[in-house]
């Protein structure tokens, strides 16, 4: 999906708030879950998946053998094979920040030098009052002019306030550092988050956009799904907010299965009919 | 009036039929019943029954390290808490980890360790929670066995599962996996545990008398018996997917 179509879909949900779209990330995994066709061949640690290793060579969540004899699963996942890649999509797992990613961030603490926000990592982020606002000729003083003494960098967020921030900066060693200057990034006044599995993220999305489309179409709703496994959503009213909580908890415990997609359509209308929402 | 249990060990460790005294052949092991996914709120959790023990096993991470000083700054480290609680064993247990608990946490973090890429994760540390909620001989091998299940659960990337089985001697006959009275009674045991990738001994602890040659044949023992618990770890990791797969897969057809 490209941002046009996004914006496109925000005006027919007429929503005041502009900036409130999805993200695709397509940019990150883009055979994650995707092919229909691949066997979905659940394999465990250790797991031998080839012994020809002239042909095939090890991709994501594999390793091969000290020996170079055998290619093993380091994951608990499905195994794909790619080209001459094989790959193990992961079921279960943990977030890690890479740079370019978009994600929501609670704000944890803050001081008059920085912000603190968890992101679901092992680490805190950090953003720092020269990222939360555009370089103007109002910031000018920022940097390099004398510090006003009587006003705080930090008092944009406080501590409690929900944002979606883009990662700048995320290595192993250091804290990841947040911007908040972008489009779609900033505070969050309202909606409900929820957070799944990092690594079913994907399935949210599904193939080109199209879960989430369908998700958005049918419950006329605004979401803003991040890597980081957590997802903003707002309804019309409370009862299509916990139609779609509940949708999207489905879909994590079967993001393993074959034709999630098709079956989620029917969930929904069903269940749609059910709680008699239109 | 308390309940006294006498501290005393029957002569025989086998019957008359030639079985032991739980009814078991010589190589047969006590029944097996493992679960992944069973602590909501940890990373990956797993929970074993073999025999009469009853072991939970959570585990959280990677996250930070407390107290800090403990980071290391080159590679994450794995902390193991094996704890019994005061009703797991016959007489009241106190609760406050004790020399042997220390020494199972630490033997069990050395056994597992080389299934993780901690280099990966610097600073800091993953951590497994091991409680016995009733104990009968052999806690230290299923403790390891199910810790590793619950890693794999957690989604930890590792090379391979690890299995642990004690093999030992009683009565000068060789058997594998020794209930409590066997191990308190017996000549000899063993726990040992394998870790599938290479095939290779992670923990060898030995208690007892016997010969090198007995030695070679309580390997080979207990590595018919691993590969047997190894099967029944793979499923149960596996049968929570396959569980969901099937229901959908009958919902449709």
């Amino acid at each position: 999906m490209s941002f046009k179509d996004e914006e496109q879909g925000i005006k027919d949900n007429n929503q005041e708030e502009e900036e409130e779209a999805v993200n695709t990330e397509d940019d990150s995994d883009p055979d994650e879950f995707e092919d229909e066709e691949t066997t979905r061949n659940l394999v465990v640690p250790g797991e031998i998946l080839t012994t020809d290793t002239k042909t095939f060579s090890p991709g994501r969540g594999t390793i091969l053998t000290q020996d170079r004899s055998k290619i093993i699963s380091l994951n608990i996942g499905l195994k794909q094979t790619k080209k001459n890649y094989i790959n193990v999509i992961p079921l279960r797992g943990f977030y890690t920040p890479r740079p370019g990613d978009k994600v929501l961030a609670l704000v944890t603490d803050k001081n008059p030098v920085k912000y603190r926000l968890d992101i679901n990592s092992k680490e805190d982020a950090i953003l720092k009052p020269k990222n939360t606002m555009k370089r103007g000729r109002e910031t000018r003083g920022m940097r390099g002019g004398p510090p006003d003494r009587n006003t705080s960098n930090t008092d944009m967020f406080n501590i409690g306030d929900i944002l979606i921030a883009k990662i700048l900066s995320a290595d192993r060693l250091n804290s990841p550092e947040l911007t908040t200057v972008g489009k779609y990034l900033g505070k969050k006044n309202n909606g409900i988050v929820i957070s799944i599995d990092p690594p079913k993220i994907p399935r949210v999305i599904g193939r080109e956009g199209s879960m989430i489309k369908n998700l958005k179409n049918l419950t006329k709703s605004t979401i803003f799904v991040t890597q980081n496994g957590r997802i903003w959503l707002k309804a019309e009213d409370i009862a299509h907010e916990r139609l779609l909580v509940d949708a999207i908890r489905k879909i994590e415990r079967e993001a393993h299965t074959v034709g999630l997609t098709d079956r989620m359509v029917d969930y929904i209308e069903n269940e749609k009919k059910k709680r008699g929402l239109k | 009036m308390p309940l006294i249990i006498k501290d005393e060990y029957p002569e025989k460790l086998f019957r008359d039929d030639g079985k032991r005294l739980d009814g078991r052949d010589k190589t047969e092991l006590r029944p097996i019943k493992m679960e992944v996914g069973v602590v909501e709120n940890a990373d990956g959790s797993a929970y074993l029954e073999w025999g009469n023990n009853k072991i939970f096993a959570a585990v959280y991470g990677p996250r930070e390290v407390h107290p800090h000083h403990l980071a290391k700054p080159d590679r994450g480290i794995l902390r193991v808490f094996y704890r019994m609680t005061t009703y797991s064993v016959f007489e009241r247990k106190r609760p406050a980890p004790g020399r042997r608990e220390k020494e199972i946490s630490m033997v069990i973090a050395d056994c597992l360790e080389p299934l993780l890429f901690l280099e990966l994760y610097p600073g800091t540390s993953f951590e497994v929670f091991i409680e016995v909620m009733d104990a009968d001989g052999g806690t230290r091998c299923a403790a390891t066995t199910v810790a590793a299940l619950a890693l794999a659960d957690a989604g930890i990337p590792m090379k391979s599962l690890v299995t642990a089985v004690a093999v030992g001697k009683i009565d000068d006959e060789l058997v594998v996996d020794l209930s409590g009275i066997e191990d308190k009674a017996g000549q000899a045991d063993l726990p040992c545990a394998i870790t599938w990738f290479n095939e290779e001994l992670s923990l060898l602890q030995f208690d007892g008398d016997m010969n090198l040659k007995q030695m070679e044949e309580f390997l080979s023992l207990a590595k018919t018996a691993l590969s047997e618990i190894y099967q029944i770890q793979l499923d149960a990791l596996k049968k929570k997917y396959i569980e969901i797969q099937e229901e959908v897969s009958g919902g449709n057809s």
